[in-house]
């Protein structure tokens, strides 16, 4: 009797054999590579007070600013924290081991630091960095920077000539409090991209505590502070921008905002926003298309975890995991409960689907922050990738279980089931913000990560035999990058948008992998409404997709 | 000293009667107790004082002095005088009883238990031997004074903390005698789990269960602590060894389940979910993860056994999450009304919780 059991056990594996031998063929190869002339430390400024405000920093963003076709690194740093620190704070943004830096990469692949030439060196003496949104607010084609602060954000308008403006006056979308991560997109589909802003809490350094031991303190949780609101300013097209957090409704709700994401869940052509709250229910603001939102997270089961609990949402991502054509929401947070996977079930409802699709087994005892669902080995499936490492840097003393530092997780998708991959050898980091895209244009998406009190960490990925395709869009009734664009290309869904990880802003180019088709049909909803349709597009090539004519 | 005295006042009976003092200190030990009476404990401590000079002899007056001291809170100064007045009245159960709290309030437990012992006061004597780390006698001394005041806060804390400090003893006993046994190593991985030193907690379980794989508990409780790790794969394991030697065990086989739905091994959990159901039926907290582990494939299913936890848990954080996930269900299938009244309960519940 036995030995009848034995056989269906070995036939299962074998059985099994070919799907490892997929992955193991077509699992992306990265390699932690030095970038030649990044020479960015991430100055957080940890101190024995514990202020929350050092944990959190900082962003990164890859862009092309000077329309070179060569992505370019800009990268958010924090500042010094005095101690005692007391309003007004002054962080010496001014010394240059603080700056934000600007590096443009070179046509050889290095980098050259361009962050006086550009104008960014000014990054505000009370600001504290967090993070960075990307857009061409003014549809002049070329990319315009936006910083958020522990302190007032900036909004670095394009001059187009390789220089920078601080416009933030003029535009009106300074904010005030803590700001976290930030996004361009237009919501009412005007063409113009608007801006959304999460806050974290209220929190100033008179309110500031510690928690934990008296011997050892510790960060304390933001439970311990006030709660705020996000803010929303919507683009007038003049360079001035409108805050409309009251009027739409975004105000109306109050918690712990870090990450956010956009896409139309529901397919009624607006776009809709996700913000991942830290120990608070998720915010799901759905767009009624009128000006006005609506936060649905609750009804449509997108606001807690698979148990019920409220995650310590931190970074998100808003993209179809499962090629449904559904966008669906990854969202990162603190150890032992698995990183939350809420699946589009495509009537206006989300399923937390984090144990069925396998981040259950992934999650463990780490922490996520920065996180992207990218084609990272072509195989026509969307992996993720989630930069990780806890808030408190003594975590180590009051759980032995848990770490300060770790390493990126990879999880790659197999047909929505996603299993742990590698990137390759790598070192431990107290991890943070995440973008990604093809910095070398070689059809693989690379990714770069930040990390509290050092540089940032570039895993380039290697490469393999499978097909690609690269869209840029370029729109013309809709806003000029096509943020929001529905593209689809054989059956897979990319929205449009340089928005989501945490405190990030990544490529906007679309990549798709396409495994082994050396053939593409693109279909795109563009904001405007426009539908667009392109067959037998060549594969392994980047092209440009321009929104056609109203007809 | 506070736990001691909140004990005189639910122990401490006016008893027995000492020999009768001369006739003027008789005078002041009445108008000492008149004092008392009035409340006017300072005056009765003069009027005792006096009396006591006038009759040193008599063990009523050094009782009553020893006596308005300690409602005075002031045990070290109530001590002399009732010492005195034991000597002479060796056999005075009151001047017995007063001392040992006195000596108790002031941390001489050891010196207190003989005088309690005399006294035949368990709930106090009990309190002695706990502090004098006696933990098996004060246990049951402990007991005995709960026998007859079933409802005391105070008699309840210090039987908890006397049944601690005599599991902490065996501990010890075992730890010391029994080093290298599989049960010290487990002891010791109870420990070091309690200090959330989980890699070494894992190293003693490891140990405990080389020398005895046998043993009921030990892989229950290493999973447990995988579990905390959301290592769902090695608590998988432990979980289902132990459910192969105690296949009787309900906990195991609800715990085994568990770890499947983490791993999404949806079909696997529900059937080792309803195995634990079978060996305890209707366990909350079994029902609600077979509900999960049913939700994906088998949504009738699911509604039934999460409608069971309703019936069962009430405005509780279960039948919260319970609702919760009846609305994603009813959702799924396109059920709006349901979902919205599922939401509605689970809105009161939390609503409940919240106040």
């Amino acid at each position: 009797m036995r030995s009848g059991f034995r056989k269906p056990g070995i036939l299962l594996v074998l059985a099994a054999l070919p799907v490892f031998a997929q992955l193991l063929t077509r699992a992306p190869q990265f390699q932690l590579t030095p970038l030649h002339g990044v020479d960015f430390v991430l100055r957080n400024s940890p101190t024995p007070r514990k202020y929350l405000i050092e944990t959190m920093p900082g962003g990164v963003a890859l862009l092309d600013y000077n329309n070179d076709g060569l992505l370019d690194i800009f990268l958010v740093n924090a500042g010094h924290v005095p101690d005692p620190l007391r309003s007004p704070v002054h962080f010496e943004r001014d010394n240059p081991k603080y700056w934000n830096r600007l590096y443009r990469q070179n046509k050889d692949g290095t980098f050259t630091d361009v962050t006086e030439q550009a104008g960014l060196q000014h990054a505000g003496e009370t600001n504290y960095g967090m993070g960075v949104a990307v857009g061409d607010y003014d549809n002049d084609g070329f990319p315009d920077i936006y910083v958020t602060n522990f302190g007032k954000n900036i909004l670095y308008h394009n001059n187009g000539d390789g220089t920078f403006t601080d416009v933030t006056a003029k535009a009106g979308v300074a904010a005030g409090g803590w700001s976290v991560s930030a996004g361009f997109f237009d919501y009412d589909n005007d063409g113009k991209l608007d801006l959304f802003v999460t806050r974290y809490i209220d929190w100033t350094p008179e309110t500031s505590k510690t928690c934990g031991r008296m011997a050892e303190p510790m960060y304390c949780p933001p439970g311990e502070f006030g709660s705020t609101t996000n803010i929303l300013y919507h683009n007038r097209g003049d360079g001035t921008f409108e805050d409309v957090s009251v009027t739409s409704g975004i105000a109306a709700k109050k918690a712990h905002g870090l990450g956010v994401a956009f896409a139309d869940y529901d397919g009624d052509g607006f776009t809709d926003v996700f913000v991942a709250n830290d120990a608070t229910e998720q915010f799901l603001f759905h767009n009624d298309g009128n000006g006005k939102f609506s936060e649905v997270a609750l009804d449509s089961g997108a606001a807690l975890n698979n148990s019920g609990k409220m995650p310590s949402g931190m970074g998100v991502v808003f993209q179809d995991y499962d090629n449904d054509g559904l966008p669906d929401l990854l969202i990162t947070q603190l150890p032992h409960e698995p990183y939350v996977l809420f699946h589009n079930d495509g009537n206006k409802s989300f399923s937390a689907l984090e144990l069925e699709t396998g981040f259950g087994a992934l999650s463990g005892t780490s922490s996520g922050w920065g996180v992207g669902l990218e084609d990272f080995d072509n195989d026509g499936w969307k992996d993720a990738f989630i930069v990780q490492g806890h808030v408190f840097d003594n975590v180590h003393s009051y759980d032995n279980s848990l770490r300060y530092r770790d390493i990126p997780l990879l999880a790659l998708n197999n047909r929505g089931h996603f299993q742990r991959g590698s990137v390759g050898p790598t070192r431990a980091v107290a991890g943070r913000g995440s973008a990604f895209g093809d910095l070398n244009n070689d059809g693989w998406i690379d990714a770069v990560t930040t990390s509290l009190g050092e540089g940032p960490q570039f895993y380039l990925n290697r490469g393999g035999k499978s097909h690609w395709l690269t869209i840029t869009l370029r729109g013309m009734s809709s806003n000029r990058d096509g943020y929001g664009a529905r593209v689809q290309v054989n059956g897979q869904v990319r929205f449009a948008t340089a928005a989501g990880s945490y405190l990030s802003s990544s490529d906007k180019r679309l990549h798709f992998g396409l495994g082994d088709n050396s053939k593409a049909e693109i279909e795109i909803r563009w904001p405007s409404g426009i539908h667009q349709t392109l067959r037998d597009v060549p594969a392994d090539q980047f092209i440009t997709i321009k929104e056609p004519e109203r007809k | 000293m506070i736990r001691v005295l909140l004990f005189l006042h639910l122990f401490l009976q006016p008893q027995a009667v000492a020999p009768q003092p001369a006739a003027q200190a008789k005078a002041l030990l009445q108008s000492g107790i008149d004092a008392e009476d009035r409340h006017d404990i300072d005056h009765a401590l003069v009027e005792f004082h006096k009396a006591a000079e006038l009759d040193p002899s008599s063990s009523e007056v050094l009782l009553r002095l020893g006596d308005a001291y300690m409602k005075k809170h002031d045990a070290a100064e109530a001590i002399p005088p009732l010492k005195r007045a034991a000597e002479l009245s060796p056999d005075s159960i009151p001047v017995h009883q007063l001392l040992g709290y006195a000596l108790l309030a002031q941390g001489f437990a050891a010196e207190a238990i003989p005088h309690l012992e005399i006294a035949r006061d368990p709930g106090a004597l009990g309190i002695a031997q706990l502090e004098n780390d006696e933990s098996a006698k004060a246990m049951v001394n402990l007991q005995s004074a709960l026998e007859n005041d079933p409802d005391n806060p105070d008699l309840l804390f210090y039987v908890s903390r006397a049944a601690t400090a005599a599991a902490s003893q065996s501990t010890d006993k075992l730890l010391a005698a029994f080093p290298s046994s599989a049960r010290a190593h487990q002891t010791r991985g109870q420990g070091y789990y309690q200090r959330k030193m989980i890699p070494e907690a894992v190293k003693e379980y490891e140990q405990a269960i080389a020398l005895r794989p046998d043993l009921p508990g030990q892989h229950l409780e290493l999973g447990e602590i995988y579990a905390g790790l959301a290592e769902w794969p090695q608590a998988e394991a432990q979980f289902r060894t132990e459910t192969t030697l105690h296949p009787g065990s309900a906990e195991a086989a609800f715990r085994l389940g568990e770890a499947l739905v983490q791993e999404g091994k949806m079909k696997q959990a529900a059937d080792e979910l309803r195995r634990s159901d079978s060996l305890r039926p209707n366990m909350p907290e079994t029902l609600y993860a077979m509900g999960r582990a049913l939700a994906a494939a088998d949504a009738s299913a699911a509604e039934q056994v999460l409608t069971s936890v309703l019936k069962i848990e009430q405005n509780t954080s279960l039948a919260a999450q319970a609702d919760l996930l009846l609305a994603s269900i009813h959702r799924k299938q396109g059920k709006s009304a349901l979902a919205g009244r599922e939401m509605e309960d689970y809105r009161r519940i939390q609503g409940l919780r919240g106040q």
